[in-house]
């Protein structure tokens, strides 16, 4: 709870999270948001301007912009939540366990780790939607399979300084059972680094999955979605730049946000992180965070 | 540090053969019989399940696993990766040249990335806090959230459009390079700015520092020594930095037309022919793995320290 | 220590500016079209194998090296290689007396040994030409003095000189290009004896297509043309805009790379013109018949996407008025072609009752339609290069969903498709027919070919009787027999809805002002560029 309060206090945090949690609801509620059906073809539209009615204009096919684009963030935003999750989720629990029990788990899951990790991440997503096919779920299925090991390499990592703390081993001493010791003694306190290692991930997911949209390897037609609003608008580049704008910002402002509070829940995990002699440990770990959680799409 | 060479390659070589085990592998992710690709490929239009296992004889893939994968590893060795489904030719013919014109656009933009993020991360560092601090950093943040393509499109429409100053795709000649590069460099140099002007801060509170402004040592001789020590995190950083690059150039490649990996693959993909994804991957899973070795062994040569480990 | 980091670092830049110079002093010329008899135009693949007898390779590059032996014109046949023919009585035997004054471009002699030679290549190779009948029909080509030979064919055969005449595979290539005796493993170079030759190729880069200065027919004016491989679109636009091409045409795939709009406000600007050709073929939608598990095998419901389409609007809306709506397989100025077939205009209610009859039906609350356990789902492939292929798709299917029929689109490279097509893994997808040249015969012989559309056909309740009757109208030699057995043949596929046409679609060329002689041909796929001049 001291890390909400610690990036409440700080107001572009405060502002981001306003943010990203303002287009999280927009996606969940799209329905009830969006002022006509994103689908809804109407030629006489066709690339008509902004009116009362449609307040973004109208695409192509006439489509609504301003409706395609609250839709979009379904596969923009929270699918790519959802992969995160997923990657985090199954990541996070092969950690604990490598981290918490060690010995022979530790040594076979950490090698598998090493064998994943040296793909390059992006190569691999980029193999596996190849293999599998285009379209929205081998893309995530790819972005989870492609990031899991990852995740598991550095919650292992933060896991294991919290095992060799002095009350897990005096939890242990007094019989504790493992289970209870890593619900209610190790989960806890990984927890705000697992959200760091996430969240540095969230930005640059969201900007891959919109590049392979835009690449035509993701969301297949005629779904909105950002990254292939932006392909579609860039076909009209030179007679309709407009078009390029709606989500193009959108696309910048989530990413924007996503970085601010990353930033954000790092420096109010450890607000000396940057001033003072840090910690080898956690240093090591936001280090390597950032430079394999960060490649740009 | 010769120990530590042999070690490291040892680790390298069976990291490589364990990798393409597993890019192996990926053909049984395919949810398409790889003899009947085979046979689409050629065109060959009616398909029985005759022709099917006749093809699997004549291709190998009736043999054990293990067979076939000792086989297709020995051909690879040779570079010889197959054929293309689509246009029948040799694999390498196409990733070859592919391969180069990605390195040389992959090299051009991590010099660009290493040059920018240096310059700007030691001043930055330097002048903590006031406004060109905060406004290269600003900037940097804000091109490091916009997505590639979106940046490109950009690029091309202020440079090549409004200015008329450079070439819009293609790699034609030494101009080609400018706009792809820049793209890459501008994307990338926020990341690698960030971390060096963090180690240079943390560099800053170190003690030797206290104890050489204590001793009158002038300030230009402790920034220079600051640089050093943070410029040894850097080699590696900056070593790993043109595998993750030659990884991730697709999206501006296909933007700007480039005639290499990027959009190879994506041709590839949207082809379904696999030989060249296979291949693909293999070829930067092993970049990947050569250059985490080099940086290593830099890191080792900088650092007797770091020998240790292992 | 220092130094070492300075050398290291200043060694990858030094090694990326030397490697990024490499190839800037080989490439530089291309970039500037300036010099005056030149053409740069841009492609959306690279030229690919330019091995005549196979298909990968680019039709309008191949169109420049090799040469027929005779010609297809608005005329008719005309000579080319071949000065004039004869033909047997029977029909079965065909001798051509060639040009004496043709070499190849290495120098070598076309002569009858080259012909004979060069059509043994393509026959030992039949299994890939199966969509092209005469390749099943001739027997031997045989060699009567230097400057003649003979084909003959096992049976008469009508479009004979019509399939000789086509750009590939009977072309010739200097036999000594041939690896292991023929060209079916490939080939060591690409010498044919046409107006240009391949000079350079870069894969994915550039082509460099030089005129051939002792060209039988004379030299071309123009003396240079390079095919530039660009992503379709805004990329090629731009180039076009600034002068690092000054050539587009709809390419061999029927890709219309740049928007419609655009290239009116860069023909606005008076650098450039516009010539479109008169309609040459008929986009449609192709539907697998043959597909028992799939909706796509009921005749109702390919009736109902035919009656689900708004022709009018993909004609005024995304063709800008270029492409006229197409309502059958063939227009009516097409050989044979002028049958009465049933109408089917735009019409979701019609589609709707169609389908209600067939027993596709509409649960309540439901969006889409089902009989039985099955679901009203189709698949349908479009050629991810083409932007208004994605644009119509995505009409259609809005259109379509109305009614409670899902259709769901898949952008794919264009090769990938031609494989889908050949082995009918595939509901919908995007064709066209064959071009002035080839239509209607090759087109219907196209129907019988499983490398064409054979499975497009096989699965309709009269199959057996349509092939008996494409086989009959091939050999028949009177006009009425064909004429009439065409008539069926068309009111056949039409009924049953396999092919589904939308517009009629053209060649669309942007060339510079200044650029005179600028002509079609009557096949869709290739340009005369030996007539063309600044």
């Amino acid at each position: 709870m001291n890390l909400i309060k610690n990036m409440w206090k700080d107001k572009l945090a405060a502002l981001s999270l306003t943010v990203i949690a303002a287009i999280v609801l927009a996606g969940v509620f799209a329905p009830w948001l969006a002022p006509h059906d994103p689908h809804e073809v109407d030629m006489e539209l066709r690339y008509a301007a902004p009116s009362w009615a449609y307040l973004l204009g109208n695409d192509h096919l006439g489509r609504c912009i301003m409706s395609r684009l609250i839709y979009g963030i379904r596969p923009s935003v929270l699918w790519v939540l959802a992969a995160l999750a997923a990657s985090v989720g199954f990541g996070g629990i092969l950690g604990l366990i490598a981290g918490y029990f060690r010995g022979i788990t530790d040594a076979c899951l950490m090698r598998v780790c090493d064998v994943m990790l040296s793909f390059p991440g992006y190569v691999m997503s980029l193999a596996i939607v190849g293999i599998l096919g285009p379209g929205l779920e081998n893309m995530m299925i790819a972005f989870v399979l492609a990031k899991w090991a990852w995740f598991a390499r550095m919650i292992r990592t933060s896991v294991m300084q919290y095992a060799e703390s002095d009350y897990v081993k005096f939890s242990k001493a007094i019989g504790v059972s493992d289970t209870r010791i890593i619900m209610k003694q190790i989960v806890p306190v990984a927890l705000p680094d697992i959200a760091v290692v996430s969240s540095s991930s969230f930005a640059s997911m969201i900007l891959q999955i919109s590049g392979f949209s835009f690449l035509g390897l993701g969301v297949q037609a005629p779904h909105a979605e950002w990254g292939m609003m932006l392909n579609e608008a860039r076909s009209v580049m030179f007679s309709r730049p407009e078009l390029m704008l709606a989500p193009g910002l959108a696309i910048v402002i989530v990413v924007m946000a996503v970085n601010f509070l990353s930033d954000a829940l790092q420096a109010a995990l450890d607000p000396k992180l940057l001033r003072s002699k840090p910690q080898p440990q956690r240093q090591e770990f936001s280090r390597t965070a950032k430079l394999r959680g960060e490649e740009v799409a | 540090m010769g120990a530590y060479i042999i070690k490291r390659a040892i680790i390298s070589v069976s990291l490589l053969a364990i990798i393409s085990f597993v890019t192996y592998g990926l053909n049984f992710l395919s949810p398409l019989e790889p003899a009947q690709l085979v046979l689409q490929a050629q065109g060959v239009p009616n398909i029985t399940v005759e022709l099917i296992a006749e093809t699997k004889a004549s291709l190998g893939m009736d043999q054990p696993f293990l067979v076939q994968y000792f086989d297709w590893l020995t051909s690879c060795l040779q570079l010889n990766f197959g054929n293309s489904y689509v246009s029948g030719k040799p694999v390498w013919s196409l990733l070859g040249p592919a391969l180069l014109h990605t390195l040389q656009l992959t090299l051009v933009s991590v010099a660009g990335i290493i040059l920018l993020s240096i310059g700007f991360g030691v001043i930055c560092a330097l002048r903590e806090g006031d406004l060109l601090d905060k406004s290269v950093r600003g900037v940097l943040f804000v091109l490091a959230s916009m997505p590639a393509y979106l940046l490109a499109t950009l690029m091309i429409w202020y440079f090549s459009v409004q200015l008329d100053l450079l070439p819009t795709s293609g790699m034609t000649s030494y101009r080609s390079y400018l706009l792809p590069a820049l793209v890459i460099t501008l994307n990338y140099a926020g990341i690698y700015f960030r971390i060096i002007r963090s180690s240079m801060l943390s560099q800053l509170n170190e003690d030797y520092v206290l104890y050489g402004r204590a001793c009158g040592l002038p300030e230009r001789t402790i920034t220079l020594h600051i640089l050093r020590n943070s410029l040894q995190v850097a080699v590696s950083v900056f070593c790993m930095a043109i595998p993750t690059i030659l990884g991730s150039t697709v999206v501006v490649e296909n933007i700007f037309a480039w005639p290499g990996l990027g959009t190879l693959t994506v041709n590839s993909i949207l082809g379904r022919d696999f030989p060249i994804i296979q291949a693909y991957v293999l070829v930067l899973a092993a970049a990947f793995v050569l250059f985490n070795m080099l940086s290593d062994l830099l890191g080792a040569a900088l650092n007797p320290k770091l020998r240790k480990e292992l | 220590m220092r130094r070492t980091m300075f050398k290291l670092l200043s060694a990858v830049v030094l090694l990326a500016v030397l490697l990024a110079g490499c190839n800037g002093g080989a490439a530089e010329k291309s970039e500037s079209t300036g010099s005056a008899q030149e053409l740069v135009y841009a492609t959306a693949k690279d030229i690919n194998d330019m091995n005549p007898h196979l298909y990968p390779g680019s039709m309008p590059a191949q169109g420049m090296v090799y040469e027929s032996l005779v010609e297809h014109t608005k005329e008719g046949i005309k000579p080319l290689l071949a000065e004039s023919w004869d033909i047997s009585e029977d029909g079965k035997e065909y001798t051509f007396r060639l040009r004496r004054d043709v070499t190849f471009h290495d120098g070598e002699p076309f002569n009858a040994e080259a012909v004979k030679k060069n059509i043994e290549a393509v026959q030992s190779n039949a299994g890939k030409h199966s969509w092209i009948k005469l390749s099943t029909k001739l027997l031997s080509c045989d060699i009567v003095d230097d400057y003649t030979v003979k084909l003959v064919l096992s049976e008469a055969y009508y479009p004979t000189l019509v399939e000789l005449s086509m750009t590939r595979p009977y072309v010739f290539i200097s036999p000594k290009d041939f690896i292991n005796g023929g060209t079916k493993d490939g080939v060591n170079g690409y010498n044919g004896t046409g107006p240009y030759k391949l000079t350079e190729h870069k894969i994915d880069q550039y082509a460099v297509f030089e005129a051939n200065e002792n060209y039988w027919g004379g030299a071309p004016k123009l003396k240079k043309v390079i095919s530039k491989v660009l992503p379709a679109g805004e990329t090629t636009l731009l180039a076009l805009q600034k002068g690092e091409i000054n050539f587009v045409f709809t390419d061999d795939r029927g890709t219309d790379s740049i928007d419609v709009e655009a290239i009116n406000k860069l023909a606005a600007s008076g650098k450039y013109q516009i010539i479109r050709s008169e309609p040459m073929n008929t986009k449609m939608i192709v539907a697998n018949s043959s597909r028992t598990d799939s909706p796509v095998h009921d005749t109702a419901v390919r009736e109902a996407i035919w009656y689900s389409i708004d022709r009018d609007t993909i004609s005024k809306q995304i063709f800008d008025g270029t492409e006229k709506p197409a309502n059958t397989l063939f227009s009516s100025n097409v050989n044979y072609a002028n049958v009465e077939l049933k109408q089917r205009d735009y019409d979701l209610n019609a589609a709707a009752a169609r389908l209600e009859e067939a027993g596709w039906i509409l649960e309540k609350g439901s969006e889409l339609r089902t009989k039985g356990e099955a679901q009203l789902t189709l698949k349908l492939y479009y050629d991810v290069n083409s932007s208004s292929q994605k644009t119509q798709a995505e009409f259609i299917q809005s259109a379509l969903k109305k009614i409670g029929v899902q259709l769901q689109l898949l952008g794919e490279e264009a090769a990938s498709i031609a494989n889908r097509r050949s082995t009918g893994d595939y509901d919908l997808l995007f064709n066209q027919t064959w071009g002035l040249a080839y239509d209607p015969q090759s087109t219907i012989a196209g129907f019988t070919s499983e490398a064409s559309y054979y499975h497009t056909t096989s699965g309709i309740a009269q199959a057996e009787e349509l092939y008996k009757k494409i086989d009959q109208v091939m050999v028949s030699a009177d006009e009425a027999t064909r004429k009439s057995l065409y008539a069926e043949i068309l009111t056949l596929v039409h009924d049953e809805a396999v092919f589904i046409p939308i517009t009629n679609g053209n060649i669309t060329v942007v060339a510079p002002t200044s650029l005179q002689g600028i002509s079609f041909k009557q096949t869709q796929f290739e340009l005369p560029f030996e007539q063309m001049h600044y």
